[in-house]
């Protein structure tokens, strides 16, 4: 075996320019589904990350009959704690639950701004200003003045929505909105800070206003629309979602609120779930395609050699013996080429991992309802490439059987007449 | 018993429309130990035959017995591995492995059987070359070398493993007279030491005068079988 290895690493050096053609196919394509990958993971975390984030928590506890008219961002369900004893104490108690370490509450409304000739519609989100920041990322999309301070009257807004009203930050602004009574009211608030973000909800959507203004100026004292709790990690949503099952039903809750795991909420994440898989076929597909042109070497390199392989079969060489040499010399070709490829994929991920990457204006016809940011950060991870790496070797190696096989059948005499 | 025994031998290549009969009824015994060389016409069959004693190729009717056992009842497997360990062979045209070395080349031959380690591998592989002339160049790549160096470590390679049987096709026809009969003194001597059985196929009197049984063959078929008490040379 070890003269087989031997005379295989010999023969890749003999018509070095195909060699390095093939080397390259395979390094191309390897490098393409590290990038691939990581791009698919990162939008996936992104995906997962955003809709956790600003949509579900881990779990998000809410009315049953509020599930259906989420939308409309209705107050006649809210939250308003065991027993209709509100919802401060809930959270204390949902807090102290095992695995559990935030239950972060949202009062979410429907608010409108006159700009003079139009109406803009938006969605208030009434929130714990420190807790928010500590469970999102919105620290990192605000990008002038600061968040909002319990008891202020005071907005953050998203650019696009500031440009649509023409406010900008230190300005004031008038919202009008219905309290939970119906009655229409109008507030006027100091613009404190302004968002940037690639997701549209946040961006043309939202504004922030402390929880405590709130539940005063909609007349819902000590309520939420929302209540997210959030786990230790994410990995024991399936542990933490029976416990607070458990706990509502024991509090005598279960037919009012809902426990629902942020699987559950997403449109997205079946939609993740299979492009993955759908992905895992396109990674394949695209390494075959570099083995179309190791293959073809393989072919070139059996014709050419035609007459040495009859003279090794002549010397007792078996068909096995024969297979394994081209198998092994494609092998060869195989490692180097998703050597380099994993290697130079896992550089460029990071390095997009870095700056980040905007796949495009093309998505913002998009409803600003669905939790979509265009800027992605492809994650690069070792086992990314590693992954490749065996993809790669694996696949070109079981593509060289093919030709492999030819050389391994030829007939000695035959073999060793031609080209003569 | 004999080493080989031919039986009624044929062979017609198949030649699409045209069918060519190179051989058309060969029957020979060659005994362990026999200094053989076969001669005739170009074309008359030699390395047909050679090729079917050494297992590269199947007769088309006829059976071979090679020490006693009939090569047609062997598949592709057993053939090769009857080839690596009892059958040496020299071609018409010296076929090297062009990556390797003239010691590797030699050397691939009696790696493949599993029955000496390192240091008698190294002698063996050594002496052989040492013996057919080629010291001092063992390092160098077939395409390094003149056309009758690489004649010689093909030579070396037939001859190393010590097998039962070398087929030698034209073995000097790239050898001036001195290598040649350098060659030949190597190989007398080892048919006389271990009792290797030699088959040449030549045109070349000098290889004759080594042998001591003298078959021709025209047409594919044995004109002349002459056996000699004595060769020319060592007598
Ligand atoms: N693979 C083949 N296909 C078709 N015909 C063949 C094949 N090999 C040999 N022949 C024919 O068989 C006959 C015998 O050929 P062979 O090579 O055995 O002759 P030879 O005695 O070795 O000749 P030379 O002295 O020229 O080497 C010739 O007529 C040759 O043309
Ligand atoms: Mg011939």
């Amino acid at each position: 075996m070890s003269y087989l290895l031997k005379i295989a690493f010999k023969n890749m050096f003999r018509s070095k320019l195909r060699t390095l053609v093939s080397i390259v196919a395979i390094a191309f394509g390897v490098m393409i589904v590290v990038f691939a990958r990581g791009l698919i993971v990162g939008m996936v975390d992104k995906v997962f990350a955003d809709h956790i984030h600003y949509n579900s928590g881990h779990i998000k506890i809410i009315d049953r009959d509020y599930q259906m008219r989420e939308r409309l961002l209705t107050l006649n369900y809210p939250v308003d704690g065991l027993g209709g004893r509100g919802v401060e104490e809930m959270i204390a108690a949902m807090e102290a639950l095992d695995k559990v370490e935030l239950v972060i509450p949202r009062l979410k409304f429907g608010a409108l701004v006159s700009t003079g000739d139009k109406l803009v519609s938006m969605s208030g989100w009434g929130v714990d200003p420190e807790q928010e920041l500590a469970f999102t990322d919105l620290e990192n999309k605000l990008v002038e003045g600061r968040m909002v301070r319990p008891g202020e009257q005071a907005v953050v807004m998203g650019t696009a929505l500031l440009k649509k009203i023409n406010r900008q930050v230190g300005d004031k602004v008038t919202i009008v909105f219905n309290t939970a009574f119906g009655s229409v009211k109008g507030v006027t608030f100091t613009i404190v800070g302004r968002l940037e973000s690639g997701l549209k909800l946040l961006n043309e959507m939202v504004f922030f206003l402390p929880l405590d203004q709130a539940q005063t100026l909609l007349e819902m004292e000590d309520q939420a629309t929302e209540l997210l709790l959030v786990a230790s990690d994410p990995k024991l949503v399936p542990q933490v979602l029976p416990e607070v099952k458990t706990f509502l039903a024991a509090a005598g809750e279960a037919g009012r609120y809902l426990a629902l795991s942020y699987r559950e909420t997403s449109d997205l994440i079946p939609l993740m779930d299979l492009s993955e898989l759908m992905f895992s076929y396109v990674y394949l597909i695209i390494v075959l395609l570099s083995c179309v042109v190791v293959v073809n070497t393989m072919i070139m390199i059996i014709r050419e050699r035609t007459r040495e392989i009859g003279m090794m079969a002549a010397l007792g060489l078996e068909g096995k013996n024969i297979l394994q040499l081209f198998v092994i010399e494609g092998a060869f070709m195989g490692i180097a080429g998703s050597l380099v490829g994993a290697v130079l994929g896992h550089l460029i991920t990071a390095y997009l991992g870095k700056v980040g990457f905007d796949y495009g204006e093309a998505l913002s016809a998009m409803d600003a309802e669905v939790l979509f940011d265009t800027m992605f950060y492809p994650v690069a991870s070792v086992g990314n490439a590693v992954f490749a790496f065996l993809l790669g070797v694996i696949v070109v190696t079981l593509a060289c059987l093919f030709p492999a096989r030819r050389a391994a059948r030829l007939q000695p005499t035959e073999a060793m007449r031609a080209g003569q | 018993m004999a080493l080989l025994e031919l039986k009624g031998l044929k062979k017609v290549y198949d030649q699409g429309k045209i069918e060519v009969p190179a051989l058309r009824g060969i029957d020979l015994t060659v005994e362990q130990g026999e200094f053989t060389t076969i001669f005739g016409p170009s074309g008359s069959g030699k390395t047909t035959l050679l090729n079917l004693i050494g297992c590269l190729d199947t007769p088309t009717a006829g059976t071979i017995l090679f020490d006693g056992q009939s090569l047609g009842e062997l598949d592709k497997k057993e053939l090769a591995l009857v080839r690596r360990h009892n059958v040496g062979f020299v071609f018409q045209s010296y076929n090297l492995i062009p990556v390797l070395t003239a010691y590797e080349n030699v050397e691939f031959a009696i790696r493949l059987i599993n029955k000496y380690d390192k240091r008698e591998i190294r002698d063996r592989v050594m002496g052989i070359l040492k013996a057919v002339g080629l010291e001092g160049l063992e390092n160098r790549r077939p395409n390094e070398l003149s056309g009758g160096q690489k004649q010689r470590v093909a030579i070396a390679r037939a001859l190393v493993k010590e097998p039962k049987l070398v087929l030698a096709d034209e073995p000097s026809a790239n050898l001036d007279s001195k290598t040649s009969e350098e060659v030949l003194a190597v190989m007398a001597k080892m048919n006389r030491e271990l009792g290797t059985t030699f088959i040449f196929s030549t045109h070349d009197p000098l290889v004759m005068d080594y042998a001591r049984r003298l078959i021709e063959i025209r047409d594919g078929l044995i004109a002349k079988d002459q056996r000699r008490e004595q060769d020319a040379v060592l007598n």
